[in-house]
């Protein structure tokens, strides 16, 4: 038994001791790091490049923790894949040089600036909705000195009481002399298609075939997170009646954004502000045909921490005046009212709207929460509700939402990305 | 206007030359040593380029080595051994790391390029008991460094942002072939009989 046991031992042991080495020492049975370098003390912690003055303090001091400590890359990676995110930096890349003292390294995260592309195409947005069918959007951009020319198709039953579909152009400058002045005019030629529902409740004359639009306008940042738009929109549209008749609605246009963002999604949470007031003001002055006043406000609070995405929005607008079909408010689609069908609540869309919602999304799963009224008269506001469950991950976003009421409830399905 | 052609013979001086850089420039060495066959690569060096740039920045680079034996034809398969290996790169003693992924694993250390390249293709040599003396055998090593998470997935964080899918990085990924994406080498030998190595080794 003995002799086996020795037998054994010199068998293991022979060809590792006849082995032929390497130049530097061999370990086996290692289960300790791959990288050499983890036994490197990390002597400080930099962030260079644009934007490095905008992060966040707890990101920060995260950051300066890590002096002392040995060097560690995938964590250091995810920090980079962190301060990426806060900043939505196109590119952080981390640098590791020696340090001052032995065995010591600093540690440099360098935020990279964006690449201008010079083509770039885009797949916007894309929707199936049970009731309203498809809708996609997509345009190609081409970048030539600061210059941006795009062209696009559209085809949407969603937003509007309207089916419109046909191409979007545009041309924007984002530099007029400054950073804080950008430039832009947008051109859109659609052919309508409409609901029986809406056919049936419209007037002769507010039903129109075609529609094209001409808009130019003009970004100032105020303040870095308030930024004001203002122009004009020119829009003729070809009426349906037995003898075809064109008529125009231009109005003057300006909208006050306000965009804030802070925090990381990671331990303390990121918290997005987005808030918007617009008007549309058609005027005789522009030789519009109908004059109207159009005012729309718009929030939305978001709050992200790690597998949890908290968002709640609001919507508040009113007409007055006669607007024609494509300024007037929606509820019932894929983004409001989510449940419902805009044509069961209002065919031709309404003169007034009030709208909330609350999503909150855990690891994928997406469940909603919608109230609003559309309406033209105090007394056919009705509050409507609805409620949703889904899965929502990278923009892409199925789910199935039931309106809240009395009788048969009949689900709405939809499914697609970035509406 | 007289049209001017191409002489035969400096397209044969063109091939031969290429041949000549190629056998030149890749040649997998075998020897055999108590049983077993080894390989190495003299004019092969993968710590170079990329791989080398991020072991600079004290970033580990795995690689994936991969030995194919062919014996009696090119069609019969003997074995495929993959085998995967880390690779770093100490800054303060500038020398370099090695680690094979196995069970249990094996790592060596205080290495210089050249050294770290050969002890990875010297743990990668084969078992040839059992192998005929007289038997023919073809041999290919592969090398292939793995991309850090820049390898992309389609519908990672960048392809989506808030305008969209953008088609134009998507199309980027789709079009690049996956083998031009990672730094890679394939050297092939053979035939040659373990006779024939043996022969050699004597006579070196």
């Amino acid at each position: 038994m003995r002799t086996l046991f020795l037998t054994g031992i010199f068998v293991i042991a022979l060809p590792i001791c006849c082995a032929p080495f390497p130049d530097g020492p061999l370990d086996n049975d290692e289960a300790g790091p791959t990288n050499v370098n983890t036994r490197l003390i990390v002597e400080s912690v930099q962030v260079s490049g644009q934007g490095s003055a905008k992060l966040s303090d707890p990101l920060r001091s995260e950051l300066s923790e890590f002096a002392g400590k040995n060097f560690d890359q995938p964590l250091l990676e995810r920090l980079a894949d962190r301060i990426k995110q806060e900043l939505h930096a196109p590119d952080v890349r981390m640098h590791v040089v020696k340090g001052d003292m032995p065995d010591h390294v600093i540690v440099n995260f360098e935020i990279g600036v964006e690449r201008e592309k010079r083509f770039d195409l885009d797949l916007a947005r894309f929707l199936y909705h049970s009731k309203q069918g498809w809708s996609g959007q997509g345009h190609a951009t081409v970048n030539i000195h600061e210059n941006a020319f795009s062209f696009g198709m559209i085809s949407d039953g969603d937003r509007l009481s309207e089916r419109y579909a046909g191409i979007q152009a545009g041309f924007e400058r984002r530099h007029v002399g400054t950073d804080r002045l950008q430039l832009r005019f947008d051109f859109a030629s659609y052919h309508e298609q409409w609901n029986e529902a809406t056919l049936l409740e419209a007037a002769p004359g507010d039903i129109y075939r075609t529609r094209t639009q001409f808009s130019p306008t003009a970004t100032i940042v105020i303040l870095e997170p308030l930024v004001v738009s203002f122009g004009v929109d020119f829009a003729r549209y070809r009426l349906s009646l037995p003898v075809a008749n064109t008529e125009s609605s231009n109005a003057v246009v300006s909208t006050l954004r306000y965009h804030q963002r802070w925090g990381s999604a990671g331990d303390e949470g990121e918290q997005d502000i987005r808030a918007s007031y617009s008007v549309r003001a058609g005027t005789h002055f522009l030789e519009s045909d109908p004059v109207f006043a159009r005012h729309e406000t718009e929030a939305r609070y978001r709050f992200r921490r790690r597998h949890q995405d908290l968002s709640i929005g609001f919507l508040a607008g009113k007409i007055s005046g006669l607007a024609p079909l494509f300024e007037r408010f929606v509820l019932g689609n894929a983004e409001t009212l989510r449940g419902w069908n805009k044509f069961d609540l209002d065919p031709l869309g309404a003169s007034r709207v009030v709208h909330g919602s609350i999503d909150y999304v855990y690891r994928g799963f997406l469940v909603f929460y919608d109230t609003g009224a559309v309406w033209d008269r105090p007394e056919h506001r009705e509050q409507k509700q609805s409620l949703g469950l889904g899965c929502k991950k990278s923009g892409f976003q199925l789910a199935v939402a039931f309106p809240v009421r009395t009788g048969v409830v009949s689900p709405v399905f939809y499914a697609g990305m970035n509406f | 206007m007289r049209m001017r052609t191409i002489k035969p013979w400096w397209v044969i001086a063109a091939f031969l030359s290429g041949l000549a850089f190629a056998m030149w420039a890749e040649e997998l060495v075998l020897s055999t040593q108590e049983g077993r066959l080894e390989f190495a690569a003299p004019r092969v060096h993968f710590l170079v380029g990329k791989p080398l740039e991020r072991l600079r920045n004290a970033s580990e680079v795995p690689f994936v080595f991969k030995i194919t034996l062919w014996s009696g034809t090119r069609t019969h398969v003997l074995r495929e051994v993959p085998a995967r290996f880390v690779v770093s790169y100490d800054l303060w003693e500038e020398k370099f790391s090695v680690t094979k992924l196995v069970t249990p694993r094996r790592t060596a250390r205080h290495l210089t390029d050249n050294a770290a390249e050969a002890w990875c293709l010297q743990e990668m040599s084969q078992d040839v008991t059992g192998i005929s003396a007289n038997e023919p055998l073809w041999a290919r090593l592969e090398i292939r460094a793995e991309d850090s998470k820049e390898s992309g997935l389609p519908f990672g964080r960048g392809n989506i942002t808030d305008s969209g899918i953008n088609l134009t990085s998507l199309i980027e990924i789709f079009s690049r072939p996956a083998a031009t994406t990672q730094p890679h080498w394939t050297i092939e030998t053979g035939p040659v009989t373990l006779d024939e190595l043996r022969r050699g080794r004597r006579r070196g």
